[in-house]
């Protein structure tokens, strides 16, 4: 028993006191996985479903090491695909026809920075030139959080560069990230400040991953919940994949 | 993974000494979770505006502080707002962007300059320096009221801040301040007295060293206005404020009111002020063409000296400054200098507010009691900004009705109802106007479909017959034989729990009439101290005299009735007086003396009766129209003999205006303060604040709906807000937060078959409130947030088979998990396009289900019965012809879904030959769309799309099947049963070894 208490006793303390933001991502690292298995990562197929009340559909995220991602629904056995981007060309299933939309060049430009945040934006953060800072603690729904800036490579918006910032908020007490924040730059929702919650992690070879990810808006209730099924990791995938579809095959 | 999982075992070690606790110190606060407020608006009339600001080189961005609903920014020059400041206090005086800075750093001065009797208080001044995504106060925390914050155009590190300060007592905190390092230290560079406060402030936009300053004697109290005094002056500084000179060579005798400040950006010489003076003649504007240092009277006009204390503000052109704009009771614009004045055009009255576009000065914003208008041709039209929700309630009533509807009154914007559900979102034409002038109590009749209003000072008080659109006025006029009545501004009415017909009305005298306000008895003596001193209302303004009524003091504020017992009523007086009778009015007992912990005549905002218990009572007290900031609220359990102090740990930040106790725990208690709503479920023990889309705003009064447990707030700037279904709150105990999941035991499970049609037209730029759900909510309790491990819900029917599965809430606290009380949709045969009827899915019938929650290893269950809408029209028979017709749609829509599923192998395989295949491609262009597309290039239905067309009629109608449904159903039979006998005969040459094929058990779940 002495040694228990010891080890709560240290641990007590270490919870504390305040950590500083390094330590904060340090043990984030180590305790989900460690460096070495996320330098090891080269890509992961997400196979997830949406629940819309009754209405199931099955998603399929791929994001890998090299710059492509894609995201697949499946809606009464309709493939649609959105985001999806093959190191050039970035491109979703348009409706009502069905028929592969190309986004525009800030888009790719916005996204090839943002795909270089593989596997995770505090893995590479310092090599991105990223700065992270500690933006305090707070409450996040009766949970001490300690809330990390993290600044990026700007994006643009009609042109013009803006900050690029995250906040990600990390639960004081295990150091895992429950929530990732920011602002929306742009349409009818400017101004808004984005939220996704992530709950469920499990381990998968080595890493652990949240098997649910919420997304809503931050301070409204509701949001869209994700919920992982299984995940691939360093899947094989053919660049067909990512390709944007040409006349035939859309046929 | 063993680091993570022994540092978990760590985390559980520590989370079981969170629970070595007892109610008494449940931080309640951790443990809102989903529970959320909705807000309702109204935003029809908007509310009170204080403060207009635009940004400096953008000009879609604008930003209006209000009276007491925050600060809201527009992205599109003013077509929609969004609020910024919903953390801190409502109340606004001044919006300032830092002109080097402008999209980052922000200035929010706190606490209305325009101090009206029911005015809010603000808590000092915020600085935001990421754009208003977060704010920290950074001083003046007990300056009440800010009425400028200007940042040095040429120096962001100064700042000057004019502090008009307290309106009810003396306070040392005020006049001008100026910060040299962007507000971490603050030098109070020009102060008078501590009556006197800075009512404007301008810095030349030519030389920031030059600084105008006016400086204004005020005070208010319960009974009276004083504006003006030997300390009113008009102030320049050309030292950056280091020093200061009156100038007023050029004004009137005598003592001076509130004065307005502006100077032409395109003239610096030339400045405009708005003088309050003693003699009518002398007021007006003045203007001077040399920097101050002489004055003349150029305009009198009514639009110009029109209630100082309100109005006081005059905005020059920036490009123009010959075209000055004067707030007032319609607002007026000159074009000529001053000289001449014509109205705004028509809006809202009473325009405290007005700023130019920065680029094209035909665009004007202005801000009034009644919201923000648009101008794009220089203030001759003025357009409303329809999604601003700052109505200003001084009261709420709920009825009965279903959905039940929300009575109350706003601050110069009458009174109004609205249901508390409608489909697609409560809007402004939901909100029915039910009086005039300003509007405070509302009461629907409890049979009948009449509801009874008011307006100020009860000068009428309606009785309007809904149903025959029949208004007849019943305020209890004068009689012999006793004094004049004295009404209050919000005077009270209210209805009786006892006799539907009841109505009373309190003066200083309580009447009833038992027959809805035909005829009227009065029931008391007076009941307030009736000290003569303080009813000099007729006196009040100062240099302007105000005698609106607003200052009617000595009067009843509140009438409360036992629900239990007819004979029981409690009076509150705005002069502290607490009486009570106990046979109907015979005699009275005045309680005041009983009460030792409140000061004498400190105004009895709110009296709530028990409903638990006819002996008990609940009383709030209200001294801030003293200067007294203090929370009080206090209860009695023996009729008022005794009392004490139910905020009695210092746990509540700002006065208190009203309380509602739960219908079903007495210890569950509600309070309303000007900082928001605090909740305690120890009877006021220890005050947890709720702040859960509930701003710190001024709570007016609480109501609590009996059928539903809403609980819902008159706020006075923010409209109603409604926190749907409180009932979970009563079980929240050391015992509940002990498991490691509790499923709350207080709740149902019914149907709705409410349906009909949204509107949603305008949607883009009205304010629509969101609805309660229909849905049920499925309501549990965690300890702690759940991070690790899988965690699913699920619900089985009685026979033990999976219905649905939902997605689980993982918060700390309480958690509500939506059902549409649907089973997952079918699988649906795969086409070229979408089949819509397959999105629908159909209704469980009425049972026992089981709802699962799974998280980690462990296991929790709860029972539920789900019952239909209680006015179906079905009977069992028919219920059950629904369900059975909609399940057989329902399997044929799987069966056929493996068909084209197996159809669809074959023909992608290599294995096969061409005629099979052929025959199999026509076969299936009977089955399902394989051309077009989802638009109006649709192709024709096939047999899919007419088996879920009719299946999605029949499952998302709440009738029964028709007969023609029957009949077609037959049809869609007959069809499918020809289709798969085509089918089984094709493919009984198929040799289903060559390909891999699901079975169909596996085609469902996957």
């Amino acid at each position: 028993m002495k040694n228990i208490f010891a080890l709560l006793l240290t641990m007590s303390f270490f919870l504390a006191n305040s950590q500083d933001v390094e330590e904060i991502i340090n043990n984030y690292i180590e305790i989900t996985g460690g460096i070495d298995a996320y330098q090891e990562l080269e890509g992961y197929k997400i196979y997830a479903s949406v629940n819309q009340q009754g209405l199931e559909i099955p998603i399929e995220i791929i994001q890998l090491k090299k710059g492509r991602t894609s995201l697949k629904l499946s809606l009464q056995g309709q493939e649609i695909k959105q985001g999806v981007f093959d190191g050039e060309v970035l491109w979703s299933t348009g409706f009502p026809d069905f028929k592969p939309v190309k986004s525009d060049d800030e888009d790719v430009i916005n996204l090839k920075n943002e795909l270089k945040d593989f596997p995770d934006p505090f893995v590479v953060y310092k090599e991105l030139g990223y700065t992270v800072e500690l933006d305090g603690t707070e409450d996040f729904e009766g949970t001490e959080v300690n809330v990390i800036k993290l600044t990026k490579t700007p994006v643009l918006v009609d042109g013009e560069e803006f900050p690029n910032i995250d906040y990600w908020l990390f639960d004081a007490e295990d150091n895992i990230p429950l929530a990732v924040r920011s602002e929306i730059l742009e349409g009818p929702a400017k101004g808004f400040i984005e939220e996704q919650r992530f709950s469920d992690y499990q381990e998968v070879e080595g890493i652990y991953y949240p098997f649910s990810l919420t997304f809503g808006v931050k301070d409204q209730p509701g949001g869209q919940t994700f919920v992982v099924e299984k995940m691939e990791i360093n899947p094989e995938i053919d660049e067909s994949e990512f390709s944007f579809p040409d006349d035939e095959t859309q046929e | 993974m063993k680091k993570l999982k022994s540092f978990l075992l760590l985390s559980v070690f520590l989370s079981l000494n969170l629970f070595s606790q007892n109610d008494e110190f449940i931080d309640l606060e951790d443990y809102y979770g989903d529970m959320t407020a909705r807000q309702i608006g109204p935003a029809v009339m908007s509310g009170r505006i204080s403060d207009m600001e635009n940004h400096p080189t953008d000009p879609m961005i604008i930003y209006t502080g209000t009276a007491g609903g925050g600060v809201w920014k527009s992205n599109n020059a003013g077509t929609t707002f969004r609020p910024i400041f919903d953390d801190h206090s409502q109340s606004i005086g001044a919006v300032e962007l830092d002109p080097n800075d402008p999209d980052n750093i922000i200035y929010v001065g706190t606490g209305e300059p325009w101090p009206r009797n029911s005015v809010s208080v603000g808590d000092g001044l915020y600085k935001s320096v990421d754009g208003g995504k977060s704010w920290l106060n950074i001083g003046f925390k007990n300056s009440e009221r800010i009425s400028d914050v200007i940042v040095n155009p040429d120096n962001s590190n100064e700042v000057y801040v004019g502090v008009l300060g307290a309106l009810w007592s003396d306070s040392e905190e005020r006049g001008v301040f100026k910060s040299s390092d962007g507000g971490e230290t603050w030098e109070n560079i020009l102060y008078v007295n501590q009556s006197t406060g800075s009512a404007d402030l301008t810095l030349d936009p030519n030389n920031s060293d030059i600084i105008y300053a006016s400086m204004w004697e005020f005070r208010r109290g319960p009974w009276f206005f004083e504006s003006g005094g030997e300390s009113s002056a008009l102030y320049k500084s050309t030292d950056g404020g280091e020093s200061w000179e009156k100038i007023h060579n050029g004004f009137p005798e005598g003592k001076l009111g509130r004065l307005a400040i502006a100077v032409a950006k395109t003239d610096s010489n030339i400045l405009y002020t708005v003088i309050e003076a003693e003699k009518d003649e002398d007021k007006g504007l003045y203007k001077s063409f040399n920097g101050g240092e002489s004055w003349e009277q150029v305009n009198n006009d009514f639009g110009i000296t029109v209630r100082p204390f309100y109005f006081s503000r005059i905005v020059v052109d920036p490009k123009n400054e010959d075209i000055v704009v004067k707030a007032g009771l319609y607002g007026s614009i000159s074009k000529d200098g001053g000289k001449t004045f014509q109205d705004l055009g028509f809006m809202h009255a009473d325009i405290h507010d007005i700023v130019f576009d920065i680029n094209n000065s035909d665009i004007l914003y202005v801000g009034t009691d009644g919201g923000v208008y648009r101008s794009w041709d220089k203030g001759v039209t003025m357009e409303i900004v329809e999604n601003l929700p700052l109505s200003q309630f001084y009261h709420v009533t709920v009825d009965d009705n279903k959905p039940y509807n929300v009575y109350g009154g706003l601050q110069d914007n009458g009174s109004w109802y609205a249901p508390s559900f409608a489909p697609g979102g409560i809007s402004a034409k939901h909100w029915n106007p039910v009086g005039q002038g300003d509007g405070f109590r509302v009461y629907k009749h409890p049979k009948k479909n009449i509801i009874y209003s008011e307006m100020q000072g009860a000068e009428n008080v309606w009785r309007y017959d809904v149903d025959n659109n029949r208004v007849k006025t019943i305020q209890p006029l004068e009689v012999e034989g006793y004094e004049k009545f004295r009404f209050n501004w919000n005077a009270p009415i209210s209805t009786s729990f006892h006799k539907p017909d009841r109505f009373f009305i309190g003066s200083q005298y309580l009447h009833l009439s038992d027959d809805m306000g035909d005829t009227w008895k009065i029931i008391s003596p007076d009941l307030t101290t009736n000290d003569k001193s303080k009813q000099t209302q007729s006196e009040s303004g100062g240099l302007s005299m105000d005698n609106s009524g607003a200052e009617n003091h000595t009067t009843i504020f509140t009438i409360a009735e036992s629900p239990i017992d007819e004979n029981v009523i409690w009076i509150g007086t705005d002069d502290g007086n607490v009486q009570l009778t106990t046979d109907g009015g015979k005699s009275w007992k005045n309680l005041t003396s009983n009460i030792n912990s409140v000061p004498s005549n400190t105004w009895v905002y709110h009296i709530e009766p028990s409903v638990h218990d006819v002996g008990t009572a609940y009383v709030v007290f209200d001294g801030h129209t003293t200067g007294d900031m203090k929370p009080y609220a206090l209860k009695t359990d023996d009729f008022g003999m005794n009392w004490v102090d139910i905020i009695p740990n210092n746990d509540v930040y700002g006065f208190t205006r009203s309380i509602q106790e739960d219908y079903g725990n007495p210890d569950l208690l509600f309070l309303g303060t000007e900082f928001g709503l605090y909740i305690s479920i120890n009877g006021g023990n220890k005050w947890n604040k709720f702040e859960k889309n509930v701003p710190p705003v001024a709570i007016h009064h609480i109501e609590l709906q009996k059928n539903t447990n809403d609980l819902i707030l008159a706020t006075h700037g923010r409209g109603i807000i409604i926190i749907d279904d409180i009932s979970p709150l009563r079980e929240i105990s050391d015992e509940s937060l002990s498991k490691k999941l509790y499923f709350f035991e207080d709740d149902e499970y019914i149907i709705s078959d409410l349906g009909g049609f949204a509107d949603s037209f305008g949607r883009e730029t009205q304010f629509f409130g969101p609805n309660s759900s229909l849905n049920a909510q499925i309501k549990y309790l965690l300890p702690k947030r759940h991070t690790f491990g899988k965690m699913t819900m699920e619900i089985f029917d009685d026979n033990g088979k999976l219905v649905t599965k939902l997605s689980p809430g993982k918060s700390k606290g309480m958690n509500f998990v939506t059902w549409n009380y649907r089973m997952k949709q079918p699988k649906v045969a795969k086409g070229k396009t979408l089949a819509r009827g397959g999105l629908s899915s159909p209704r469980v019938k009425e049972g026992q289900y089981d709802i699962v929650i799974t998280k980690g290893k462990d296991s929790f269950t709860k029972s539920i019965y789900v019952s239909d809408d209680p006015n179906t029209d079905l009977d069992s028979d028919e219920k059950k012809l629904k369900i059975d017709t909609t399940m057989k749609l329902y399997n044929l829509s799987e069966e056929l879904a493996y068909v084209v599923y197996t159809i669809d192998e074959i023909l992608s395989s290599d294995n096969f030959k061409k005629g099979i295949k052929n025959k199999l491609q026509t076969l299936k262009e009977s089955l399902v769309i394989t051309t077009g597309d989802n638009y109006v290039g649709q192709a024709e239905n096939e047999l899919r799309e007419d088996l879920l067309d009719l299946f999605s009629k029949i499952s998302s109608s709440y009738d029964k099947p028709s007969q023609n449904d029957m009949d077609n159903l037959n049809l869609v039979v007959e069809e499918y049963d020809n289709l798969k006998g085509e089918y089984d005969k094709i493919i009984k040459r198929i040799d289903f070894n060559e390909i891999n094929l699901l079975s169909f058990e596996d085609f469902l779940e996957n």
